[in-house]
């Protein structure tokens, strides 16, 4: 760092008020989305980047349980159901469930805490382009096409060895063509996103909490963020050295996981479940955090046993990084790995259980409102119950010596990915969609979808549980009849058609609530949290005033007080629900400092994809040149950001 | 009143024990060439046994825990007229029971675990049936290592669908050509994974004479789905006729000394 200051004069309060309302004015336009650094604009595109692949996932969900349906069917040969179950997984974790984790993360975080943006917003920018364009890569290798042939002749040039990519089979003699390239490309450039994003929130969480909120008067979805960047900054490391080993045998010859020459397949496992498996708890702990907040809202209680359920978070998130063997019992590790793993997942099922007890608890002797949100947080508990119990019977290391790569654990992770993680993101959809665009979601299509999407997700998933036990493979691009599948199949098929139509039904919800004129207010749910104290839509800074902290559910405990009998009523002053801040705006005395758009983060974001294309070709003189191009892009994007004053 | 409840956490308990009874014999009488809760092996056996015992705590923990849910709800659903309730924060006592519990659960489960993964870990025994398991894209082939069985100049004798005594144990060493494969026969035994590069072993039997399907069950590329094996099991008198018949004849047709 040349040590040179650039000196600017701090924006008087006036100025700075008038420009923020200039560019609320002018806060509109494909370009100011581009350039946007502002959290809430950040995180609507992550969400909506996240549902734009959930209907990829979805759609290539249910191309997978149309050819499923009945024994021998052929609506797609092998080579393309392969490919198809590659992109579902890899898609649904990497790109539904992870941004639609990190777009709460950036609407919610910084209201939650007090603050007025994230601690860097140019590299949370970054993250999301970073994201996208990584998807875009990945999900673009389908129209590659593959060594039988081009895409129009309908041979898919997506990756085709699972989401897991178990080494050889992903190396070039069993894989040619360009998939497994992109795929892993894809995950590395997603990785970086990842990475940028997890250090930006701990450093968001730990730094710019309102004053007077301690660690412990922090909300728990909040809790649950910190606790998840830790896991994706310590996690992402590892698998993006196991895809550069990949790689590097893939394009260079090298021989990590080249049996004949020494290599050794295992590494490949060890490596990807030693992130795998915390990257499970990076899907389900937003989600667990969210069912927190929802519950005590519409409970009208506080979180029962808030330190419990802070510190069974940490505690799984520990534990996490103890239990990856269990995804590899069968691969002959010996009898003792597979015991002390065997019992370390047996372990981890404590505090899990301990969080769905404290759920009930804080319901037990509520008030409990059965809007769409609650319906999502309690759909939660039920399934990843169930979800929670079948993995216990996985850590029974003999017993899943039987149901390992067999339906069965299909139906397990589905019921916590799904009936789980899903449930609680569509949970808090509907919780905080009137803070950020002002309108209350449409409670009747709400409802519909809830019950619609739990239907078709018992109906989808509970049958695969018994076709694990009838010995049904993973992973089959088809199974023979006489098996006793059928049956069991073609529910699953008809379940998942439910599922998409409760999907239909919440799109037309967002456009339904989107065109309603009826305003949410800032505190539609009577919350209590700091986000409902602020208005909805939040204006750009979010709080005109930074708020002072005395307690954990701040909100809260300023709406109501406990009078000489020990009853909890309303205040006096301020009330429940007849307080609004919108006047707030203009008591002035505050500095309000925010950095300016930029569109440096997209430029230093779009190299990547270069990168990454040049080196899959590399061989090929026409396209070795997206090296330089790539490199080219990212330094001006990095000197660009550098160079680029905060504010203007 | 007390009665009352006593007699309901009676019924409680038998419902639930019919409950795992239906569940256990209705998965099992699904039927099916693969069908887990149907063994005819000792290892399969044991395998279904264990399971068994975790699906009888966690059945009663499910129904537990949905039960106390919808009374939750129904109880405390929101009236007009509530005020608002009671702002518990939480119970040490109550939490730290619902901490340990389950713990002690699940390690009283860990226990026959851990016993079973060391019953079902070691070497075949001696008079085992010694088969080397060859996998590759998509096929199996099976090697009858004990010399009883090699032909004049020492090769062992080799099948393509994998031919065993009744009641003897099988030893099988795993070997893989080319990617990972994962070797099961659901009705038998629990899946061993086929990794090349290194040598697993699986041991198993059969306790009854029949037909049974193996299946390739770790992802192998596009052939996975078919790559199915058979395992007959024979009389030890039958099953040296049918190796020898096969030795004359060939598989294919199967020789009739091999059908059981």
């Amino acid at each position: 760092m040349a040590g040179v200051m650039i000196e600017r004069p701090a924006p008087t309060v006036g100025e700075a008020l008038r420009r923020m309302r200039e560019q609320g004015a002018t806060y509109q336009g494909v370009w100011s989305w581009l350039t946007t650094i502002d959290h809430k604009r950040i995180g609507l595109m992550y969400g909506a980047t996240a549902m734009f692949f959930f209907l990829v996932g979805g759609i290539e969900a249910l191309i997978i349980r149309l050819q499923l349906a009945r024994p021998g069917l052929t609506l797609v040969d092998p080579d393309q159901y392969n490919r198809l179950f590659t992109m579902h997984g890899t898609t649904m974790v990497f790109l539904v469930v992870m941004p639609l984790s990190a777009a709460f993360f950036n609407l919610v975080i910084p209201l939650m805490i007090g603050a007025r943006d994230v601690a860097f917003p140019r590299l949370n920018a970054f993250s999301y382009w970073t994201f996208l364009f990584g998807g875009m890569f990945m999900s673009a290798s389908f129209f590659t096409g593959n060594p039988a042939g081009s895409f129009f002749e309908g041979n898919l040039g997506a990756p085709d060895g699972g989401w897991f990519g178990y080494a050889p089979l992903t190396l070039n003699q069993f894989s040619p063509g360009t998939g497994i390239d992109y795929w892993a490309f894809g995950l590395l450039i997603l990785g970086v996103a990842s990475m940028a994003g997890g250090f930006n929130f701990i450093v968001t969480i730990i730094n710019m909490r309102a004053p007077g909120m301690t660690l412990f008067r922090m909300p728990v979805f909040v809790w649950m963020t910190l606790v998840t960047s830790f896991l994706i900054i310590f996690a992402m490391p590892i698998i993006t050295v196991a895809l550069f080993q990949l790689l590097f045998d893939r394009l260079f010859g090298a021989n990590f996981f080249n049996v004949n020459a020494g290599g050794t397949p295992l590494l490949w496992q060890n490596m990807f479940w030693l992130f795998g498996h915390p990257e499970v708890y990076i899907l389900i702990l937003p989600a667990m955090g969210i069912v927190s907040e929802v519950l005590p809202t519409f409970s009208r209680k506080p979180l029962f046993g808030y330190p419990f359920v802070v510190f069974s978070g940490i505690a799984i998130a520990f534990m996490s990084w103890g239990v990856w063997a269990h995804h590899m019992y069968t691969t002959g590790l010996g009898s003792v790995a597979n015991s002390a793993f065997g019992v370390s997942t047996l372990l981890i099922g404590v505090p899990t259980g301990v969080k769905v007890f404290n759920w009930l608890a804080t319901l037990w002797g509520g008030s409990i409102s059965f809007k769409t949100p609650l319906l999502f947080a309690v759909g939660f508990i039920g399934m990843f119950t169930i979800g929670g119990l079948t993995g216990v019977m996985h850590s029974m290391v003999p017993s899943d010596y039987q149901q390992q790569d067999t339906y069965f654990v299909v139906a397990h992770f589905h019921q916590v990915l799904v009936g789980g993680a899903l449930f609680g993101l569509f949970g808090g959809i509907y919780y905080w969609f009137p803070k950020f665009s002002g309108k209350l979601m449409n409670e009747r299509l709400g409802q519909l979808h809830f019950w619609a999407m739990f239907i078709g997700f018992n109906l989808t998933f509970q049958p695969m549980m018994i076709l694990g036990f009838l010995g049904m493979i993973r992973r089959t691009s088809t199974y023979e009849a006489g098996l006793g599948f059928g049956l069991w199949n073609m529910m699953s098929t008809v379940g998942a058609f439910v599922i998409a139509f409760s999907v239909a039904v919440f799109l037309v919800n967002v456009v339904v609530s989107m065109r309603s004129k009826e305003k949410a207010g800032a505190d539609p749910w009577d919350g209590r949290t700091l986000e409902w104290a602020i208005p909805s839509p939040p204006p750009v800074y979010n709080f005109a005033e930074i708020p002072q902290v005395k307690e954990l559910d701040d909100h809260w405990a300023k709406k109501y007080v406990q009078n000489e009998a020990g009853e909890t009523v309303p205040a006096m002053v301020g009330g429940a629900n007849g307080h609004d801040e919108e006047e707030d705006e203009d008591e002035g005395g505050h500095n309000i400092h925010l950095p300016s758009p930029s569109i440096i983060p997209l430029i230093a974001s779009a190299g990547m994809p270069f990168l990454a294309a040049g080196f899959i070709y590399w061989d090929n003189p026409w396209m070795l040149p997206l090296i330089p191009v790539g490199a080219v892009i990212t330094l001006v994007g990095v000197y660009g950001w550098a160079l680029e004053p905060a504010t203007e | 009143m007390k009665l009352g409840q006593v007699s309901a956490a009676k019924l409680a308990t038998i419902a639930l024990v019919v409950a795992t009874v239906v569940a256990t014999t209705g998965c099992g009488a699904l039927g099916g060439d693969q069908n887990t809760f149907n063994p005819a092996g000792d290892v399969a056996q044991k395998q279904l046994d264990l399971f068994i015992l975790v699906l009888i705590p966690a059945v009663i923990v499910l129904i537990g825990v949905t039960a106390a849910l919808i009374y939750v709800l129904v109880r405390f659903r929101r009236r007009a007229g509530d005020g608002i309730p009671k702002q518990v924060h939480g119970n040490n006592a109550l939490e730290i029971g619902w901490t340990i519990a389950p713990a002690l659960l699940l390690l009283g489960i860990a226990v026959p675990t851990v016993a079973a993964i060391i019953d079902l870990g070691g070497e075949a025994g001696e008079d085992a049936l010694h088969v080397r398991v060859v996998a590759q894209q998509w096929n199996w082939r099976f090697d009858y290592l004990d010399p009883e069985y090699a032909d004049g100049d020492g090769r062992p004798f080799r099948t393509v669908d994998l031919y065993i005594p009744v009641d003897r144990e099988v030893g099988a060493e795993l070997e893989a050509l080319d990617v990972i494969h994962s070797f099961w026969i659901p009705k038998l035994a629990g899946k061993q994974d086929v990794v090349p590069g290194r040598t697993n072993t699986l041991k198993f039997n059969a306790t009854e004479t029949g037909v049974f399907a193996g299946q390739c069950a770790e992802f192998c590329g596009i052939g996975h789905a078919r790559m199915s094996f058979k395992t007959t099991a024979l009389e030890p008198a039958q099953f040296e006729a049918c190796l020898k018949s096969i030795a004359e004849e060939g598989e294919e047709p199967l020789p009739a000394a091999c059908v059981p």
